[in-house]
């Protein structure tokens, strides 16, 4: 389970996270490295959204450490690290904005370096992933609930980060925009080797997408593993 | 210019009859309010009364650690009032509220009474109090609307600032958005106020100088000068408790701490 991997990109060493004040997972180690393609999988409530949300630095971990390309996320600043590992989020979150100026809000942050935003690319990614392009110029809040988590999924690619953590990216997706969307990650992490560690209920998409697959279980705390055993 | 037409308590008496014609008109009409028309009308002659002689006490003090007590004890309480009003809360949000009145108090203070009015002692509590009052008045306006709207809009877009952060944005470019609509909340009352100013009403210490036998165009500058310096007042107010509240809620990991905004019990 704990794959060593050359050279890792995200190294977690025994990392344990509480939500509230429950510890919902411990002793958890794992390492993703450039084109690496990572599920997690857990029973609902366990902490998988807590987890991506301590790996991207929003909350702390009760313990444990993780390092990005060999340094600890503080020694390259929390904006910086958050631009190379970025996460989306479950529920799509748009300012109330049009498509185009969403997508394009991240470049205006001083951790883009004065990167010019790709639009071009940004209305080719909203052809590929079934958004259109012709979308680019409307309201942002009025697309149906799947189109705007795949205008979330854009806003995270066109960043091109070296990890993306994607909290259930698909849930709100039918059949056909799925295999899009995985194909499309499965095409970022091969060609630009680009890291993704997916958390999914979806047991079948983590075989079909991923290479490698943590099961959340062991690592439940006590507690909360006598809830989820309670509940099985 | 005659001087001011002093009033003597057989006078005052004259119009607690006004009072009591109030009272009639809620007695005809069954309002059932001459019970709180009586309270209030007592706690108007008792608190004014009080804080009379304790201005009267302080202006025969005429020492500087007299004045700045009072002063004091006029910033703790404003600091209260301000954040009362929001419906949200945190440990250590008085300690902020009570920062921002002082700031804001101090450097405006300063600037009308050593800077505009001169006045000789600087301390000459007769300017200094009625001048602190207006101007913590109008900054806990600001500072309370501020505060509430800020509070409210981090719970409630918490998402979006969270969303920002987690494509890199700093602490800085995340909160810039809640900040300056709360900012600009706090300073709306105090711009209208100006718009209107002379046109719907007096303000109420020209109509005071006025009454008391002032020119009316010095009572008109005088006025001018207690906008621009409550004004300030209440925009600095409302960006220094903003500020502090930035600095409190997003910690040096460029994290929302929203965990710490709690409801305030009803």
């Amino acid at each position: 389970m704990n794959a060593s991997v050359s050279e890792p990109l995200l190294d977690v060493r025994d990392l344990a996270v509480t939500g509230g004040p429950h510890r919902l997972l411990e002793g958890l180690s794992f390492q993703l490295a450039s084109g690496d393609r990572l599920a997690i999988t857990g029973p609902s409530g366990c902490g998988k959204s807590t987890l991506l949300r301590a790996l991207a630095g929003l909350d702390d971990p009760a313990a444990g450490e993780i390092h990005f390309n060999g340094r600890g996320r503080e020694a390259w600043g929390w904006p910086q690290f958050r631009r190379q590992v970025v996460l989306v989020d479950q529920r799509p979150v748009l300012l109330n904005e049009t498509v185009g100026a969403n997508l394009c809000r991240p470049f205006a942050y001083r951790t883009s370096d004065n990167n010019p935003f790709p639009e071009e690319r940004a209305r080719q990614l909203l052809d590929e992933f079934k958004v259109g392009a012709s979308r680019f110029d409307q309201d942002a809040r009025t697309l149906s609930v799947g189109q705007q988590q795949r205008v979330c999924l854009i806003r995270a690619l066109l960043l091109s980060p070296a990890v993306l953590l994607m909290d259930e990216p698909t849930s709100a997706l039918d059949e056909e925009a799925i295999q899009e969307v995985e194909q499309r990650i499965l095409t970022e992490c091969s060609e630009r080797k680009m890291a993704a560690l997916i958390v999914t209920h979806d047991g079948g998409q983590a075989r079909r997408w991923c290479e490698r697959h943590i099961d959340l279980k062991p690592f439940l705390s006590s507690p909360s593993r006598a809830r989820a055993g309670g509940e099985a | 210019m005659s001087g001011p037409q002093t009033l003597g308590y057989v006078q005052v008496a004259i119009a607690t009859a006004l009072v009591v014609l109030a009272g009639g008109v809620s007695l005809t009409l069954k309002l059932g309010l001459e019970r709180r028309l009586l309270w209030a009308a007592l706690r108007t002659i008792v608190q004014l009364l009080l804080i009379g002689y304790v201005l009267k006490f302080i202006f025969g003090l005429d020492h500087p650690a007299a004045v700045l007590g009072i002063c004091l004890v006029m910033v703790a309480v404003a600091a209260h009032a301000a954040i009362g009003r929001s419906e949200k809360t945190f440990a250590g949000l008085y300690g902020l509220s009570f920062l921002a009145l002082v700031a804001s108090s101090l450097i405006t203070t300063t600037v009308v009474t050593q800077g505009v009015i001169r006045i000789d002692p600087w301390f000459k509590p007769q300017y200094v109090i009625p001048l602190l009052g207006m101007i913590l008045g109008n900054a806990l306006t600001g500072i309370s609307l501020c505060l509430d709207h800020l509070l409210q809009e981090l719970k409630d877009r918490r998402a979006e600032v969270e969303m920002e952060l987690s494509h890199g944005a700093t602490r800085w470019e995340a909160a810039k958005r809640p900040l300056s609509d709360a900012v600009r909340r706090g300073m709306i009352p105090i711009i209208n106020a100006m718009t209107v100013v002379g046109i719907v009403s007096l303000p109420g210490m020209m109509t005071g100088q006025i009454l008391s036998g002032t020119d009316p165009l010095e009572a008109v500058k005088y006025q001018i000068v207690v906008m621009f310096m409550v004004a300030a007042a209440a925009a600095m107010g409302s960006m220094f408790v903003a500020l502090l509240v930035y600095r409190r809620l997003f910690n040096n990991r460029h994290q929302l701490c929203w965990q710490v905004i709690q409801d305030k019990p009803k």
